[in-house]
């Protein structure tokens, strides 16, 4: 058995809170440390989750697609939609579920923007499932403020 | 570590040739403002057959910064405010010849015996957050009623109903520039307020631009003594500043007490009070949402500068995660609601 990252990382982080920080002579110097630590506690939160965030963003967007694409009037686009739909994450590096979480949100951008001027009778609906889903996602992304204890 | 002393001692003498025996000492590095190096000092010097001893801050442009922005703008705010009675450190010099301290610069006052809240701190003032949020929203309403021509604040103006355009426009650039990622949320913040354009501003105003706790020193007796970090101030719609300094970042335990002071019903009085200027409330929730936007394009700016390796001070790696994170989290709230108030 050995300590998690997250572990890890968090014990650091009251290290450098409580025992460094206050043996720092310089006020930008300690300024610093903090900033540092808070960021060293922001990372531990990042670290088990990451990857799930990113997975399920992607999941997220491209249910999303898959409704959307059946509906825009706009036959480019809406292929576009449904081809990225069927795309799957292969590999569950962060960096990798990056490049396919910026793909489709640079789709999904392209997608509000067309419903939000949309006439049709689907679009308030689709337009509502877009918005619960961007809130739900920074949601999921919420970092919580690191406190000593 | 670079030694600063004796070279701002030598830069001293020039600018004051009547002074003899020019020395600096105790050259501390603070974090005061993102977007110039700030340094605490204290200057002593013989004059007129008297010793002269006076602590200064020096604020110093970086390589790169969190906000690009000119030294000359926040050194005149300073200049244009301080006859006024505004707590604002007195400004002293402004420097843009290289040879002094490599990169321009500019020395003011430095206000002793006080501190800054933290913006992060829900609870930033304790038991003086009254007494300093009657006046944090007054002295904001006094900024407001200022005309900018009495006091000398000479800036590009600007038509009183394009004030909300020129700015966008402008955090628009900044996330065009320097987002490191597709940002769906920032995009529906810009396409819904250019959709949805406030009412042209009453008042064209000195706006400060980053009015807010943190950027304000205050004495243990609550009283506040200097407004800093004038570095994004213009002329503008005065609704801007209060949408900023009720941004639900700053103090964000404490919403209904915007910036952790007082209860927001009375912030907007005194703030009307004291600038004899009515609150729109469209008009606010417009700079409300615009002034989210801002914020996130800030923290997309300083993602950048610390992800190019520009600039590897921590508050920016810090403010992209937990900032941007934040106001993602603000805009969400605020913009699906006001959706589904179209859509009905």
């Amino acid at each position: 058995m050995k300590p998690e990252v997250d572990t890890a990382l968090s014990g650091f982080f009251v290290t450098l809170m409580t025992e460094i920080a206050p043996q720092l002579g310089g006020e930008y110097s300690t300024g610093s440390v903090g900033l540092i630590g808070m960021s060293i506690a922001m990372a531990a939160q990042e670290y088990d989750r990451a990857a799930d965030i990113r997975f399920r963003e992607n999941e997220g967007m491209r249910a999303l697609f898959a409704e959307a694409g059946k509906l825009v009037e706009d036959k480019a686009l809406a292929k576009r939609l449904l081809d990225a739909a069927t795309t799957k994450d292969t590999s569950l590096k962060v960096s990798a579920l990056n490049v396919s979480n910026d793909a489709l949100k640079t789709l999904l951008i392209e997608l509000q923007t067309s419903v939000e001027t949309s006439k049709s009778s689907w679009a308030p609906a689709l337009d509502e499932k877009i918005w619960a889903f961007l809130v739900d996602a920074m949601e999921g992304r919420r970092l919580v403020f690191p406190a000593l204890g | 570590m670079e030694d600063l002393a004796p070279r701002f001692a030598a830069y001293l003498a020039h600018r004051m040739p009547q002074a003899s025996n020019v020395e600096v000492a105790g050259v501390s590095r603070i974090h005061g403002g993102a977007s110039r190096e700030t340094f605490r000092l204290s200057a002593t010097w013989k004059e007129g057959g008297r010793d002269v001893a006076r602590p200064l801050v020096l604020r110093r442009d970086p390589v790169a910064s969190l906000i690009e922005t000119e030294r000359d703008l926040e050194y005149n705010a300073y200049r244009a405010f301080h006859p006024t009675g505004l707590p604002v450190p007195e400004p002293l010099f402004l420097e843009t010849e290289l040879k002094w301290l490599d990169r321009p610069f500019f020395v003011m006052e430095q206000i002793v015996g006080c501190a800054a809240g933290s913006p992060f701190n829900p609870d930033p003032y304790g038991p003086l957050a009254e007494k300093i949020g009657r006046q944090f929203w007054t002295h904001l309403g006094r900024i407001a009623a200022a005309e900018p021509k009495d006091i000398g604040f000479e800036m590009e103006a600007v038509a009183p109903g394009e004030c909300w355009k020129r700015e966008l426009d402008k955090w628009e650039k900044v996330i065009d520039e320097d987002e490191l990622s597709p940002q769906p949320i920032a995009r529906a913040a810009i396409r819904w307020l250019r959709r949805n354009p406030p009412p042209p501003a009453q008042k064209l105003s000195v706006v400060h631009g980053d009015y807010r706790t943190g950027n304000f020193l205050f004495n243990e007796e609550g009283d506040i003594k200097a407004i800093l970090d004038w570095e994004m101030c213009h002329l503008g719609d005065p609704l801007e500043d209060i949408a900023w300094a009720a941004d639900p970042l700053w103090a964000f335990a404490t919403p209904d007490r915007p910036g952790g002071m007082i209860p927001r019903a009375e912030a907007l009085h005194l703030w009307q009070e004291a600038s004899g200027l009515k609150i729109d409330p469209v008009g606010l929730r417009w700079w409300e949402i615009f002034n989210s936007l801002k914020g996130l394009a800030i923290w997309i700016s300083a993602g950048k500068e610390y992800h190019t390796g520009a600039n590897r001070d921590p508050i920016l790696a810090l403010s992209s995660w937990y900032c941007t994170d934040m106001h993602d989290r603000i805009l969400a709230g605020r913009l699906s609601a006001l959706a589904k108030e179209e859509r009905a």
